[in-house]
């Protein structure tokens, strides 16, 4: 079971070394959506001064420029330009959502790639961050925990952006947990529980009565076919040991 | 010849949803509505299945539609010439749906007035939904006060029904409204069928509720008589006694606020239940 497992990320032989995995990985990226379509003097001022306010938070994060609401921003010395100062202000600029047949191709040009719509949240995030980091530079990221006290049925998706998320209640088959710390659930676990999102490889995953669909921790994962028959219905916790995922009932 | 109930709620808004087709709603919605109104209560049932006119047909008056629920909340027709009573319980209304357009044609404000309207004169307003999670089903659940999940013991139907158990706690007034109590939801387990429970075919009863973590409703067997009553077009609590009739007049009472102990139909020795459907079949 486990070698399987093992197998299909890696894709390794039992006996050559393993030269590289396959991980799954979650990654926050900011959107700049763009609502100019001539990026002027004014609009590079009105962003350093936007950037300004949380430095910490623009300071190298991954950036998708979205061209949504500027499908006549075609020009390509424009566009390059615009790339470029976004680059020169450490913004990692490295891919274009909603661009049209053009703007694509200069983008493709710049070495950025081409996205769909993502999933986009309107920027709460940026938002706690302003308060906390403008209150205390340099300081560790705060934690958020999430405790859920009903059940989570499916096709909800919860989510603990910066903590731990505890579920008092059954997750019910279809349903999505995703934490940047651990998950407890106090209750079964039918649908899909990914830990340490954000890479964390100590995160763990906790459950009463373990039937998921997936677990994962830090991008290594495990399908409900692939849970031995021991911790199938059993107080299970899931870990990393050793960039391995393991699962172990709990007494 | 019904009296009318005196400890009558104002305009109670009941949807009767599942998410998955095929399980029994409209005749769960007919069952229950023609049920309340046996018990003495002002009761409407409104079709939002657009497009697919089905409720009109198990109630039996299919061929009395002149509006429909569409032509009243575009303001073609005015409602009560919209409502069919029922022939047979004078405290009961039908508002059809239409069979022509589509559930575009129903639109928040429109059906808020509507179910206002009706709030006015009757105890109790029976949603009958769509299946799936769009636009009909979404505006059947929105403005209810509690809901009936209708849902058969197979693990599809049970996880649509979670979904939509989800949503009537997330996408409905009573959710967005801050303070207000939540949507009282129940499940309604249709198509029971102990002899496949027995064969390990469907789930138990327990493992339904389990998932679903909601109170049961009632337990209705799956039974000829709910096939036969909707083929002639009468709501199986109206038609001669039967174990689906008696399990859906049960789950009547219990929404109405009775306590009435759990049966299970079909918990009972085959020889006498295949008796009691050699009886009424």
């Amino acid at each position: 079971m486990q070698q399987r497992a093992t197998e299909r990320r890696g894709g390794r032989s039992l006996v050559a070394p393993r030269s590289f995995q396959v991980r799954g990985r979650f990654l926050t990226a900011i959107a700049l959506r763009l609502e100019n379509e001539t990026p002027d003097e004014a609009f590079f001022d009105a962003l350093d001064s936007h950037v300004q306010l949380t430095p910490k938070f623009f300071y190298e994060a991954p950036l998708v420029v979205d061209f949504e609401k500027v499908p006549g921003l075609v020009d390509e010395a424009a566009l390059r330009d615009l790339i470029g100062e976004l680059r020169k202000r450490k913004l990692m600029v490295f891919a274009a959502q909603n661009a049209n047949a053009a703007q694509r191709e200069v983008a493709l040009a710049m070495g950025l790639v081409a996205i769909g719509g993502g999933r986009e949240a309107p920027l709460p995030s940026e938002k706690s961050d302003r308060g906390r980091r403008v209150d205390a530079p340099g300081k560790a990221p705060k934690t958020e925990n999430l405790v859920i006290t009903e059940p989570v049925r499916s096709g909800q998706m919860i989510v603990a952006e910066r903590g731990d998320l505890t579920v008092i209640g059954s997750v019910a088959s279809g349903a999505e947990l995703v934490a940047a710390g651990s998950i407890h659930v106090y209750g079964t676990l039918r649908g899909r529980a990914m830990a340490g999102v954000h890479g964390d490889e100590t995160a763990r995953i906790f459950c009463q009565k373990l039937d998921a669909e997936l677990v994962a921790i830090a991008g290594l994962y495990r399908t409900n076919e692939n849970i031995e028959d021991a911790h199938r219905n059993a107080r299970v916790q899931v870990f990393l040991d050793k960039e391995r995922l393991r699962m172990e009932t709990l007494g | 010849m019904t009296q009318t109930n005196d400890n009558a709620p104002m305009g109670r808004i009941i949807v009767i949803t599942s998410g998955k087709g095929g399980v029994g709603k409209t005749t769960s919605a007919a069952a229950i509505s023609a049920g309340l109104a046996k018990q003495g209560y002002k009761t409407v049932v409104i079709d939002f299945d657009v497009g697919l006119r089905n409720l009109d047909m198990i109630m039996g008056c299919e061929r009395r539609v002149v509006f429909d629920f569409i032509n009243v909340i575009q303001g073609d027709a005015k409602l009560k010439q919209a409502l069919i009573k029922d022939k047979r319980l004078e405290n009961l209304a039908v508002l059809p749906t239409s069979q022509t357009r589509d559930k575009d044609a129903l639109t928040r404000e429109g059906v808020e007035a509507v179910l206002n309207e009706l709030k006015q004169d009757y105890d109790y307003i029976v949603c009958d939904s769509p299946a799936g999670i769009e636009r009909g089903a979404h505006l059947a659940m929105y403005f209810a006060d509690e809901a009936v999940v209708v849902t058969n013991p197979e693990v599809s139907s049970v996880r649509d029904s979670d979904r939509v158990l989800g949503l009537l706690s997330s996408k409905t007034k009573r959710a967005e409204t801050e303070g207000a109590e939540p949507i009282k939801a129940q499940v309604l387990l249709t198509r029971h069928d102990q002899g496949r429970i027995d064969k390990g075919e469907m789930m138990t009863v327990e493992d339904v509720l389990e998932i679903l973590a909601v109170p049961l409703l009632g337990i209705i067997p799956e039974s000829q008589a709910v096939l036969r009553a909707s083929n002639t077009g009468t709501p199986v609590t109206l038609d001669d006694p039967s174990a689906a009739g008696r399990a859906y007049e049960d789950a009547v009472a219990r929404l109405t606020g009775e306590d009435v102990e759990m049966r299970v139909a079909s918990d009972r020795r085959p020889g006498l239940l295949q008796r009691m459907f050699g009886r009424t079949a």
